[in-house]
């Protein structure tokens, strides 16, 4: 388990920067857990302080009940080399080969050539790199390249693997890849992943519970589905609100407003128990209103399937019934 | 023809050992004050120095005497560097007297070649050597020398270059080698066939020390 506790963090400088604020947040073993926010928000900083690449101002780290902030030199080295990492720019030896690269962790944990060679090569077919094994990172893709820097952060079988913003300089396809693989690896080793990215669509594929961070503080913490169905805070609407259509809704919504001043906007969420009904039939049927959809999907997300649709009622006073008539059938509508 | 060759094996042996046993001592040297400016420096990220101003005077030192000595013309630092010359080699003539000034002078610029090649290292490549678990020394040893070995190799070729003329300088104040031969024959007797023959000489070494140089650096090289 990760916790953190009262942790603070501020860069002194010209300007002093209040990096982290006061964050309180408890991981669970085997857990996927995203952390999301607009850049600036203090979530590189936040991951970095848990293999102290940064060190805190304030509070306490604990990694399974040891407080990584009071260690110093070889306890802190024996302790990084628990905790894998991975980063958006790879960041792999540009002289070592493949195979080179994954051992490297071995390499400097003093494990004698033989050992880690043969671990390097079975880390690097669980991977899918085996026909790559003997090239330079050069003329290798960004997945590719990717897939060697998670083959490096696991050969020594850590407890933690933080991902840095891993999938953003990524094509939609690769990071797709890439998120399986997370996935397959969590599953497999039971690894705690602690992953930071400002692409909610990464975090609703494959995270269990997710953090939002604005400013360097925590806003909201709860499981992937309760926030895509049950946002508390005005910047976690408006970052799934982007995710759910690629369009930004705020504009969408003025705009509709400006056009039909007694229409409204409404977000239906449908989750995994209703998704097969034909509800809005339905209730197009029973309250006879003219419903015109305006962006509809499905995502799929570690609980299962999660379908959202965006749907405009042009004219209607009595808004209250329609949202009634929805949560009868247990289908959340809100108005935008 | 023969004759001439005859009389310039001994000034050619000359320039090799004064090109060659300074730029190994300097590489060595400006290796490890390259080294210690570059891991000092606040924002290298290497170790954390905004806790311990030592480490901040030990750079800001270090830094200075760099630029100070590269600052120096060659042949008034030479001058300067006369009496250590005399107390480390008896004699203040000869080649080997001339090795401690263009130590001197090769030192601090072969250091700045090693900060200007570490500098170019991704910042992200470092930090991710940290990460996974490597210290300081393993850090300098196995990822700023290897991620650095072209514009090392660069570096060391240049000092080289540099070397050979200086040496030829040097060779001019009494410590032989084909900078002297020149000066003797061309200067004093007008001899320009000796002239131009040690000239000649001198550019094939610089070419020599270039290309070998550059195939080095390529075969390195698998960006």
């Amino acid at each position: 388990m990760i916790e953190f506790k009262n942790v603070s963090k501020t860069f002194d400088g010209k300007k002093k920067v209040e990096a982290v604020k006061n964050v309180n947040l408890k991981i669970n073993d085997g857990e996927i857990f995203g952390i999301v926010g607009y850049s600036g928000a203090g979530k590189s900083t936040l991951i970095r302080l848990v293999n102290q690449l940064e060190k805190v101002t304030e509070g306490s780290i604990l990694i399974d009940g040891v407080d990584v902030v009071k260690l110093k030199g070889k306890d802190l080295i024996k302790e990084r080399q628990n905790i894998g990492m991975i980063f958006q720019h790879f960041n792999l030896l540009w002289s070592k080969t493949v195979l080179e690269n994954i051992a490297f962790p071995l390499e400097i944990a003093h494990v004698d050539k033989k050992t880690r060679l043969e671990k390097a090569k079975a880390m690097a077919i669980e991977v899918g790199l085996e026909e790559k094994m003997n090239v330079y990172p050069s003329s290798l893709s960004g997945g590719q390249k990717q897939r060697v820097a998670i083959a490096r952060a696991l050969v020594l079988n850590p407890k933690i693997l933080l991902c840095d913003e891993a999938t953003s300089a990524l094509d939609p396809k690769t990071t797709e890849d890439i998120l399986d693989l997370l996935k397959k690896i969590n599953q497999k080793y039971h690894i705690t992943i602690l992953m930071i990215t400002h692409q909610m669509e990464t975090v609703q594929k494959i995270c269990h519970r997710l953090a939002v961070m604005a400013l360097g503080e925590v806003v909201e913490v709860n499981t992937v589905d309760n926030i895509f169905t049950d946002p508390k805070e005005e910047l976690t609407k408006q970052l799934i609100q982007t995710v759910d259509t690629g369009l930004d809704v705020k504009k969408m919504a003025t705009n509709l407003k400006e056009k039909y001043p007694d229409g409204h906007l409404l977000r239906i969420t449908f989750e995994n128990k209703n998704s097969e009904e034909p509800i809005l039939y339905e209730i197009i049927n029973k309250l006879n209103i003219p419903i015109n959809i305006v962006s509809a999907n499905i995502k799929n997300t570690q609980a299962g399937a999660l379908g959202v649709m965006y749907i405009h009622i042009k004219m209607r006073s009595d808004i209250g019934i329609v949202l009634e008539e929805f949560a009868k059938y247990g289908v959340k509508a809100e108005v935008i | 023809m023969a004759e001439i060759f005859e009389t310039l094996k001994e000034p050619i042996y000359e320039t090799l050992y004064l090109t060659f046993v300074p730029l190994l001592l300097s590489v060595i040297f400006g290796f490890i004050i390259g080294t210690i400016i570059f891991i000092t420096a606040s924002d290298t990220a290497i170790i954390d120095t905004s806790k311990s101003p030592l480490l901040r005077i030990i750079n800001r030192i270090a830094d200075a005497l760099v630029n100070i000595f590269r600052s120096i013309p060659y042949l008034i630092l030479l001058i300067w560097v006369l009496p250590i010359t005399n107390a480390l080699t008896g004699s203040m003539i000869g080649a080997a007297s001339a090795v401690p000034s263009l130590v001197f002078s090769a030192t601090p610029f072969f250091a700045r070649m090693v900060v200007i090649a570490f500098k170019e290292i991704d910042k992200g490549t470092i930090e991710a050597s940290k990460a996974l678990g490597a210290n300081t020394f393993q850090i300098i040893f196995k990822v700023l020398i290897e991620e650095s070995k072209p514009a090392l190799i660069s570096g060391i070729t240049v000092t080289a270059i540099n070397l050979v003329s200086y040496s030829a300088m040097a060779g001019a104040v009494g410590a032989g080698g084909l900078g002297f031969e020149a000066f003797q024959y061309g200067l004093a007797r007008h001899d320009n066939e000796m002239m131009l023959i040690t000239t000649i000489l001198i550019v094939i070494l610089v070419f020599i020390i270039q290309i070998t140089g550059d195939l080095l650096c390529k075969k390195v090289d698998k960006r």
